[in-house]
Order: structure tokens, then C-alpha cells, then sequence
């Protein structure tokens, strides 16, 4: 493998998605809607937590079981706690969404133009395109994911008065989560492009059949809210292997399906 | 530069290439002339290194396709049929990303791609995005990617179709000019007036190679070769002269002009010219009858039904 040709297939790529309003819009649309709801629930929950009764805190009665450490905690605190962890269950759907953009165009849209016979016909091996290709689609997604994480940590240090609530935003299945979940989540959403781009012609429907990725992501968000679930640092690293794994077997049979062959003898 | 042997592609139960066995030799353009469907793309893209021979085998630039594709890949050049351009991207831009592939170095990359947006007339262009280019602007955009390394062999699918008279001119000149050069043009195309002036030789082609010749004895070996005498006012005489050779062969008379089959025109032609005078005619003209290689290539193609 030549990185050379990677890296030369990245910049190709990000030239392209600067000029593209539509990729622009793609990357910094779901990072924008995902960071400013967070904030604004923060902004929303801290004057609603002293409207919350102490009886309320019996919703939770799961949650509770599970999280003991939570049963000295007032209602509002515990509410906050739970609305804030289902938003940070939503940052793990940016890299899988705008992953799933970016892989999607890049892939269909060189099927598209017909440009990926010349550019078969270079010294290029498809590993360097398919790494190439897969680095476009997920740094962009998890710089985004990182920034609006940070920006969402930093503003939650202004806008949420209990230090408790606070401190569970710095918890360390949050690193796990951003640091390997959501490099995996987005390689998921790459994977999965190049697996569908051999059968489906539009990236719409791409991202329409990719979109269901996100669904495992809400069911977890779900599932912890009603108490059946506890998302920690051991749920996150369970998760992060099984995914890593997952990935691995679509990557594989991705890479089978994307030969040379086929794409300039079968897609059309 | 360009060897096959027995070269087959079959796709499930369909049989695009059978046997193809061509020597293209080195600083040669070879045309590749064949109907729709025929497998011209097909054997281009074998040759290319895009896809795999079921069976047979093949050398480019002495490498073996099959066993050395990345090498042969770095030494060929190839315009696809369609453009295939990154439309956003300006005419640069493009270039930029195939001269990196290649592995060129920063100063080769200016260079080149300067050198042939100039030779290719783009040079004014070039910070345009390429959406805005017309037919024949990303034709020769596409041209000068498959140059910028300067391979062996080049490789060109239908590089006119779709062209103006004028946009298509530039690239037929620009291809004589690679081919002064040295470097080896493997052309697949329709346009057979193309074939007849830019090729050494022309393989037309069905699923199998019918004919691989130049095309001058092409039309030798199908038509003969035959002269035209053009006389005023033809008179019997005439025709009982010209009855009287016996190496005249296949006489035929249209209006004032006559067209004979010699098997040795330098020898005979004169020979006829004197028979003619002889017999009182007014010989206006005389120039060897030549048949355009559409004719040819339809004979030949016509007689071969695709299997």
C-alpha cells in the first residue's frame, strides 16, 4: 500500500466536499441540530429541575436499582441525568449519519460519472481507494462529532447548575464512547455504503437503507431510560467489540463485493 | 508492445472475446474496428489490466497481464469511452489527482500538466470547474490525464465520438503526434475514415479478430486492386480492345469510365493506356480505384454474425 495514493484519493475528496454544498450542509447540519439540542435541553432542564417533585424520582425506580449511587440525588437531578445521557446517545448517531453522507456521495457518485474506470486504470490498489475513500467520509464525521462534543461539555459547564449532573458528562464511557465508539460507528456507516453501492444506483437510497443503522443507537438510548439497560464504561467497551467486530465482517464482505470487475462489467 | 494469445472473456454463458491472438508492435497505431458489441471495450480493458482473461494470455510493454497489473497499469495510458472527470474540480485539479497517483513529484506535476493543457489548448481554462467544459474540452481534459506519465502504450476508446469536425481534428492530430513520438496507440473505434488515416494497421473484429492487416492490403485482398480509365465518347473499339487483354480482368463500364482488375497496376496500367489509344479513344483520365475502408470493414463485418 502506497499512503501517497490515499492520501492522494483524501485530498481529491475534501476538494470535492468544499465545493459541494450539498456534502457542506451534510457534515455540518446533523452537527449543528445534534449540539444545539443537547444545549438547549441543558438551558431548558436547568430551569425545570426545581419544578420536579421528589415522587417523580419513583419513574426511575429501575434506573435506580441499578444506579444506587443515583438514590441520593434529588428527583430533578436524577431527570437531568437521564435526559442528559439520552443526549449523549445522540452524539453517537453523528458519525454514523454524516459518515453515511459522505461515504455515500463518494462512492455513488464516481459510479455515477462513470470516473472510476480511469481511475482504475491508474497503479491504484482498491484497498488505497477504499482507505482513501473511508478516511473522507469519517474524519470529517469525527472531527464534527469531537467538536460538538467539546463545545457541548464546555457550554454544559455554564449552563448546568448541579455539579453532580455536571460530573456525569465527564464519566469515562464518554471517552470510550467518543474515542472508540464513534470511530467505529462511522467506520459501520463506510462499510455498509460499500457493501449497498454494489447493488443500489442513488445515494438517497443509500442513506435511506444505511439510515437504519441508527436504530441499534436509539434502542440503547431507549432501553437505559426505561431501566433496562445500564449504559457504562463495560456496556460501552462490550459494545465497542462486538462493533469492531461487525465491522470487520461488512468491511470484508465490502471489500469482496467492490472489485474491479464487477464495477465497470455490472454497474450501471 | 502489445501481445495476445488465445485472449477469451466470457461473461456466465456470453462470450465477448474468443481467441484473440494480435502482435501491436512497438510505435505502431493499431485501430480496433468493430460493431457495437463486439468486444472492442472488452479486449481494451483486459489489455488495461480492468478486468481478468478467462483464459488465453496477454503482454503489455512485456509485462504479463494477470501477474504484473500494477506494473502494466503504471505504463499504459487510457481515455475511457465517457470522460469519467470530477466535474466540481477545475482542469488542474483533475490532472493534479491522476499525476498523483502516478507518483509524481511536485515539480513533474506542474510540468506535465502545464505542458499538456498548453499542447491541448486549455491552458486558459484551467482554474475552471470542468462541469463548465464542453464535449471536446474534457475529451482532450481526459487526453492529457492519460498522458501525464508518459506511458508506452496508450490506449484510446472512441476518441472522437461525439466530437465537432474541429474538436475531433485536434485529437486525431494530437494522436499522429504520440505517435511520432514512439509510443504505441491502441484505438478502438467506429470511425473507420479515422482508422484509414491514422492506423499502420486496422484488426477488425467480431467476438474474434476477422481481418489484421494495413488497410491498404485489406482493400487488396478483398477487392483486388483496380484502376480507373475515364475516355471520351466510349466507342466499341475501345471495349474490343480492351476485350483482347487477357490480364484485364473484371472490365466494368460505367458511362465514360471504365474500372479493370490488375493484379500488377505499375506493369499494366500502361499496357491498357496504349490499347486504348490504339483503338482511337480520348483518354481523359486514369488513377487507381480505391475503395474506402467502410466498404471494406462492412464485407467483412457483415459476413460474421455475432454468436
Amino acid at each position: 500500500m502506497k499512503p501517497y495514493r490515499v492520501f492522494a484519493v483524501l485530498r481529491r475528496e475534501m476538494q470535492e466536499i468544499v465545493k459541494s454544498r450539498g456534502l457542506l450542509l451534510a457534515i455540518f447540519l446533523p452537527a449543528l441540530f445534534l449540539t444545539l439540542l443537547p444545549l438547549g435541553g441543558i438551558a431548558f432542564l436547568g430551569r425545570a429541575l426545581d419544578n420536579v417533585s421528589s415522587g417523580d424520582a419513583q419513574d426511575f425506580a429501575r434506573l435506580l436499582t441499578m444506579m444506587p449511587e443515583l438514590k441520593t440525588w434529588s428527583a430533578g437531578e436524577v431527570a437531568s441525568y437521564v435526559i442528559l445521557e439520552q443526549f449523549l446517545t445522540m452524539f453517537l448517531m453523528m458519525p454514523l449519519i454524516i459518515s453515511l453522507s459522505l461515504a455515500s456521495q463518494s462512492v455513488i457518485s464516481e459510479k455515477q460519472t462513470k470516473s472510476l474506470e480511469p481511475l482504475l486504470a491508474t497503479p491504484i490498489r482498491t484497498s488505497e481507494l477504499l482507505l482513501g475513500k473511508g478516511l473522507t467520509a469519517m474524519l470529517p464525521a469525527l472531527l464534527a462529532t469531537w467538536v460538538a462534543f467539546l463545545i457541548f461539555l464546555l457550554a454544559g459547564r455554564l449552563l448546568i447548575d448541579s455539579p453532580r449532573v455536571y460530573s456525569s458528562l465527564l464519566q469515562p464511557k464518554w471517552l470510550v464512547a467518543m474515542l472508540a465508539l464513534a470511530p467505529l460507528l462511522s467506520l459501520l456507516s463506510v462499510s455498509i455504503t460499500v457493501v449497498l453501492s454494489s447493488r443500489v444506483n442513488d445515494a438517497r437510497t443509500v442513506q435511506q437503507i444505511g439510515g437504519f443503522v441508527v436504530l441499534p443507537i436509539v434502542i440503547l438510548g431507549v432501553a437505559q431510560t426505561v431501566g433496562l439497560l445500564l449504559l457504562n464504561v463495560t456496556t460501552f467497551v462490550i459494545g465497542a467489540i462486538i462493533l469492531a467486530a461487525a465491522d470487520l465482517l461488512i468491511l470484508r464482505l465490502g471489500v469482496r463485493l467492490f472489485q474491479r470487475e464487477k464495477i465497470l462489467t455490472r454497474w450501471k | 508492445m502489445i501481445q495476445t494469445h488465445n485472449l477469451t472473456k466470457t461473461f456466465d454463458k456470453f462470450t465477448a472475446v474468443a481467441d484473440l491472438s494480435l502482435t501491436v508492435e512497438a510505435g505502431e497505431i493499431f485501430a480496433f474496428l468493430g460493431p457495437n458489441g463486439a468486444g472492442k471495450t472488452t479486449t481494451m480493458r483486459m489489455l488495461a489490466c480492468l478486468i481478468a482473461p478467462t483464459s488465453g494470455q496477454a503482454t503489455v510493454a512485456g509485462l504479463r497481464v494477470g501477474h504484473d497489473d500494477d506494473a502494466i497499469r503504471a505504463r499504459i495510458g487510457i481515455l475511457t469511452e465517457a470522460p469519467g472527470l470530477y466535474e466540481k474540480l477545475n482542469a488542474v485539479q483533475n490532472l493534479d489527482f491522476f499525476a498523483r497517483l502516478y507518483g509524481l513529484d511536485a515539480a513533474t506535476r506542474a510540468k506535465q500538466i502545464a505542458r499538456y493543457l498548453d499542447i491541448l489548448g486549455l491552458g486558459e481554462r484551467q482554474q475552471e470547474p470542468v462541469g463548465n467544459f464542453s464535449k471536446g474540452m474534457k475529451q482532450k481534459l481526459s487526453i492529457a490525464r492519460a498522458l501525464l506519465h508518459e506511458p508506452q502504450v496508450v490506449f484510446f476508446d472512441e476518441p472522437t465520438s461525439a466530437l465537432d469536425p474541429e474538436s475531433a481534428k485536434v485529437v486525431r492530430d494530437f494522436i499522429a503526434e504520440l505517435k511520432s513520438e514512439g509510443r504505441t496507440i491502441f484505438l478502438c473505434t467506429h470511425n473507420l475514415d479515422e482508422a484509414d488515416r491514422l492506423a499502420d494497421r486496422v484488426g477488425v473484429f467480431k467476438q474474434h479478430l476477422i481481418q489484421v492487416d494495413t488497410p491498404e492490403n485489406l482493400r487488396r485482398k478483398l477487392y483486388g486492386q483496380r484502376v480507373l480509365f475515364r475516355v471520351r465518347d466510349l466507342t466499341d473499339a475501345s471495349k474490343r480492345a480492351l476485350a483482347a487483354l487477357a490480364f484485364a480482368r473484371d472490365i466494368q463500364f460505367n458511362g465514360d469510365t471504365i474500372s479493370i482488375a490488375l493484379d500488377a497496376p505499375d506493369e499494366m496500367t500502361p499496357r491498357v493506356v496504349n490499347a486504348l489509344v490504339d483503338a482511337g479513344a480520348a483518354l481523359c483520365e486514369v488513377r487507381p480505384e480505391r475503395a474506402s475502408l467502410e466498404e471494406v470493414y462492412l464485407d467483412l463485418v457483415k459476413t460474421e454474425p455475432l454468436q
